[in-house]
């Protein structure tokens, strides 16, 4: 169990946070330069933070009112970098012996060739990190990690610079590693949907603070702010206020939409009326229907419809008498490519947001 | 030669410690060690004339241990350190800036000692511009002359350097002497360049040589 609670000023943010990575894959998701690498670095000791305390299996690794600061060398912690930083002039084997603590070549030897094994890539031994390719690095530099049997594993958003295939062949050996290794994982990430495919849990780190760090349901299903809805792919937000509220159910007038629009939302925890709140839905749960007898449907016109690869994405733009949006509010919409409806670009539809798949921010 | 290996040392050891010194002052340091090679050798030669004479404090304290450097043949040695050591203090900062520390970090976290990472992943990395450095500074106090005229004079058998001895040679019209010593200069600087070019290339045939060094007094300390 690695428990961290430290702070760290830097010119451009201020590192605050504190959490615990209990037996699992914790995922730490925030955009790029918001601190998180910074992080991994204090808690691997290759920096040091202000103040604060970090502690693994009860063992204290830094406590600065204490005075403790364990050098790097004694944290026993692997570390995984964004470029796989491998000894350039050492062999594969080279690499990873130079951290096993084991006494005889011998038994060196046999723990190079079965961690080389593990990884998947045996026979490459004899080869230099400049021969590999750079999913092979990356196996490479995962072994060499895991050779001095660390008891956390620090990945510095390590696939990033990987092709799609190759990033989910790891991802999937990375589940795996769970088998043979027995330590807690902290994962880096800014991919959402690597993030949620990797851990148990996900923090979400916004410029040195984690504000909001659960079960990646709970992460998924009700966002705490705006942030953290925005990296979780809540796509459609709109600022609203509340405009009544009854059982299990509130009345949002929505700003954005022109003051007809009512939103009925299905959580009610401890709001009140006139709060201002924002609303937010998925693409992936707006819906295109034939009327708009039902609530929270409203007319929208297609201006643009891009395709991917197994789905559609709508841009759409309501429609209203009252409100000129001219390219200041869209919603976006994202539908199987195999459903059998048939949007035309240019065209208005009907669009329906389900009630319980709104999600109230506060 | 001495120069040289003294240079070798400290250049390394000074530029190891710059290149991962932030302060401030890095600037001024750096403008201090680069001195000696953009004023003139005779000056270099002079202010080295002036700090260890027998009338500065340095002078006096030598003089009171019974020696004296000026005009003397540790002279000649000081004065192409000086002159050649900013050349080997900027090639191998710059190689040892050229590491990426993420290497030299995964290293701290695999366990490794300071004293191993510099000789097991920074020296290796940093290897071509010591070398490169080497070269440099070998070829420049060979040549050098301006400072070790004005420190060290030019006492035959003492501290007359091959330059030196050239110039004087050729001053007092001697041409056969000059070009005797011309050629044995090109044969030095020839066969010098050409064993440091080598062993620059050698790179890791000569680590390894190293590495088995350090093996047999610290037992295991390199595997494969």
């Amino acid at each position: 169990m690695l428990t961290v609670k430290i702070k760290k000023n830097f010119s451009e943010f201020n590192i605050d946070l504190e959490f615990i990575v209990d037996d699992e894959i914790l995922v730490i998701l925030g955009s790029s330069g918001s601190g998180k690498t910074m992080t991994l670095r204090c808690i691997a000791g290759l920096i040091c933070p202000d103040e604060g305390y970090i502690e693994l299996n009860g063992k204290t690794l830094f406590d600065s009112k204490k005075n403790i600061n364990l050098s790097p060398q004694k944290r026993k912690m692997g570390f995984l970098f964004q470029n796989y930083a491998l000894f350039p002039h050492m062999t594969v084997n080279e690499n990873v012996a130079l951290g096993i603590q084991q006494k005889t070549r011998l038994e060196a030897d046999k723990k190079v060739a079965w961690l080389l094994e593990k990884m998947n890539i045996p026979g490459l031994g004899h080869r230099y990190p400049s021969q590999l390719s750079s999913g092979q690095q990356q196996r490479v530099a995962l072994a060499r990690a895991l050779s001095n049997e660390p008891d956390v594993l620090l990945f510095d958003e390590p696939f990033s610079a990987l092709d799609t295939p190759r990033k989910e062949k790891l991802e999937l050996e990375l589940l795996s590693l769970r088998n043979f290794y027995r330590g807690d994982i902290l994962f880096v990430t800014h991919d959402l949907a690597q993030g949620y495919k990797l851990g148990s849990r996900i923090a979400i780190f916004e410029s040195g603070r984690i504000i909001q760090c659960d079960n990646k349901y709970k992460v998924i299903e009700s966002p705490v702010n705006y942030t953290s809805a925005k990296l979780t792919g809540v796509k459609n937000l709109m600022k609203g206020q509340i405009e009544s509220k009854s059982d299990g159910k509130i009345k949002v007038k929505i700003n954005d939409l022109g003051s007809e629009f009512i939103v009925l939302v299905k959580k009610n925890i401890n709001y009140y009326t006139n709060q201002v709140v924002t609303i937010g839905i998925r693409p992936e749960f707006l819906q295109f229907v034939d009327n708009n007898k039902a609530e929270n449907t409203f007319l929208c016109k297609v201006i643009k419809i891009i395709e991917g690869v197994a789905d559609l994405s709508y841009i759409l733009e309501p429609i209203n008498e009252n409100v000129n949006y001219k390219g200041k509010f869209y919603l976006e919409a994202n539908l199987s490519k195999f459903s059998d409806l048939n949007i035309i670009e240019g065209n208005s539809y009907f669009i329906n947001l389900p009630p319980s798949q709104l999600i109230v921010i506060t | 030669m001495i120069a040289t290996i003294i240079n070798f040392f400290a250049g390394i050891f000074i530029a190891r410690i710059m290149s991962r010194y932030p302060g401030k002052l890095k600037n001024l340091i750096e403008g201090i060690f680069m001195l000696p090679m953009v004023l003139p050798p005779t000056v270099v030669g002079l202010i080295l004339l002036l700090v260890f004479s027998k009338n500065s404090p340095i002078g006096k304290l030598l003089s009171m241990l019974g020696t004296t450097l000026v005009f003397s043949w540790p002279a000649t040695v000081i004065a192409a350190v000086f002159v050649s050591f900013p050349l080997m203090y900027i090639t191998t900062q710059g190689a040892f800036e050229q590491i990426d520390t993420n290497i030299e970090d995964a290293a701290r976290t695999l366990g490794l000692n300071e004293w191993k990472i510099f000789w097991v992943i920074t020296m290796p990395l940093a290897w071509p511009g010591v070398a490169a450095g080497t070269v440099l500074a070998f070829a420049r106090s060979l040549g050098e002359f301006g400072a070790t005229l004005m420190f060290a004079g030019n006492i035959p058998g003492r501290t007359e350097t091959i330059p030196v001895a050239i110039y004087f040679a050729v001053q007092a019209g001697d041409k056969v002497k000059a070009a005797f010593l011309i050629t044995i200069t090109l044969i030095i600087t020839f066969i010098s360049v050409l064993v440091l070019a080598y062993w620059k290339r050698k790179k890791p045939k000569i680590l390894s040589l190293l590495n088995y060094a350090y093996s047999k007094n610290k037992k295991e300390f390199f595997r494969v």
